[in-house]
């Protein structure tokens, strides 16, 4: 294993981005990572994802360090749902390691869509739900709940997301979780999440050490440079290009599978 | 609604969750700085066992100190829900604390598959 300068420096920066845009727009730098590995740096796709697991977890941990501290999670309805979130995860990672890399290339472009629809919708709706504060309130509809985060654990191990994008909705919408708290809460479980499918990608050999280091440690550089940036409420033109890139990338995932896939 | 134990456990867990996190990025830096410092690396030969790890770090092998650091971080999350579980115990919460050793459970399978 080498690692050259240039490899170092240009997976640090994409960290830092991931983190910066994680931190600043509260979306996954997972949805970013993986596409650019596979497209940019010619990963192969199963490795991006491992990556982009540890990624998120180094992501997760330190804000749900913050949200914690604030008292903004709920330690034990993020618990209960974990139940749910790490089997999905593991059986999701399994998934993984049976499907080609077209295959996901293409699963993971329709989370990209989707992911990128929800931002312009959320953007489009401003301010009131970032309002709502802390409200006393009771869970409801855990079963359903339960349900949602299993499937959310299985995108997660899959395609090596944070899986934020169907959790809080399944919170704050389904569950009547107010906003705040769902978004705290979600990032409090999305890091046993990742975890517990970063040990089965890592029992696989995708997880490479000198790939993986230096993103993760340009993630953190980024997450704490966007916190203190921060302003809470991300511009709505950030939102939409942000979605504008999650769009393109689904675009060009779906194309490299069709044209001539990811084979190296 | 937050009681005064509650507030210790929730104290921990975010401690966990930061130091954490410092100190696993702070491995990971350390050991890339190795492995850029010393050029070429060879690849981790043998089973991934925490013996092996462990032996290669002490030699201060830079691949190893790398893979140390991302273990650490794979295993933050793994103490937070030990940290919890040990709240909720002591706090005499039973729900909570059968929850928690559940996702650990969970959590446990995946790191056998891991290591095996």
């Amino acid at each position: 294993m080498t690692l050259t300068w240039l490899q170092l420096v240009g997976l640090t920066v994409l960290g830092i981005a991931a983190g910066g845009a994680g931190s600043l727009t509260g979306i996954g730098g997972g949805l970013v990572i993986t596409p650019v590995l596979t497209l940019l740096f010619g990963i192969p796709i199963h490795q991006a994802i491992a990556t982009s697991l540890c990624c998120v977890i180094a992501t997760s941990t330190g804000a749900a360090a913050t949200y914690v501290e604030h008292r903004l999670a709920d330690i034990r309805l993020g618990m209960t749902l974990e139940l749910a979130t790490t089997l999905g995860a593991i059986t999701g990672s399994f998934v993984a390691g049976w499907l080609s890399r077209e295959a996901l290339a293409i699963l993971f472009a329709l989370l990209l869509t989707y992911a990128g629809s929800t931002m312009v919708r959320r953007s489009l709706k401003g301010r009131e739900i970032e309002a709502a504060g802390q409200e006393r309130y009771q869970a409801k509809r855990l079963p359903l709940g339960l349900a949602g985060s299993g499937a959310a654990g299985v995108v997660s191990g899959m395609l090596g997301v944070g899986g934020g994008v169907i959790k809080v909705p399944l919170m704050y919408l389904v569950m009547g979780v107010p906003f705040k708290v769902a978004t705290a809460t979600s990032n409090f479980m999305i890091g046993v999440t990742a975890a517990a499918s970063a040990f089965i990608y890592y029992s696989r050999g995708d997880v490479r050490p000198l790939l993986t280091a230096p993103t993760a440690v340009g993630v953190f550089i980024g997450a704490s440079l966007g916190a203190h940036l921060m302003r809470r409420t991300p511009s709505r033109w950030l939102v939409l290009l942000f979605s504008a890139i999650a769009y393109y990338f689904a675009v060009l995932m779906v194309w490299r599978s069709l044209h001539g896939g990811f084979a190296r | 609604m937050v009681e005064f134990s509650d507030e210790k456990a929730q104290d921990a867990i975010s401690a966990v969750l930061r130091y954490g996190s410092l100190l696993s990025t702070a491995v990971m830096a350390i050991g890339l700085a190795l492995v850029l410092w010393r050029g070429q690396v060879m690849p981790r030969s043998g089973a991934l066992s925490l013996g092996n790890l462990l032996y290669s770090a002490l030699r201060l092998d830079p691949a190893g100190i790398t893979e140390v650091g991302i273990l650490l971080l794979l295993l933050t999350p793994v103490f937070r829900v030990v940290v919890a579980a040990v709240s909720f115990g002591l706090e005499r919460d039973v729900k909570y604390l059968v929850i928690s050793l559940g996702v650990f459970a969970v959590v446990l399978t995946s790191i056998i598959f891991a290591i095996h």
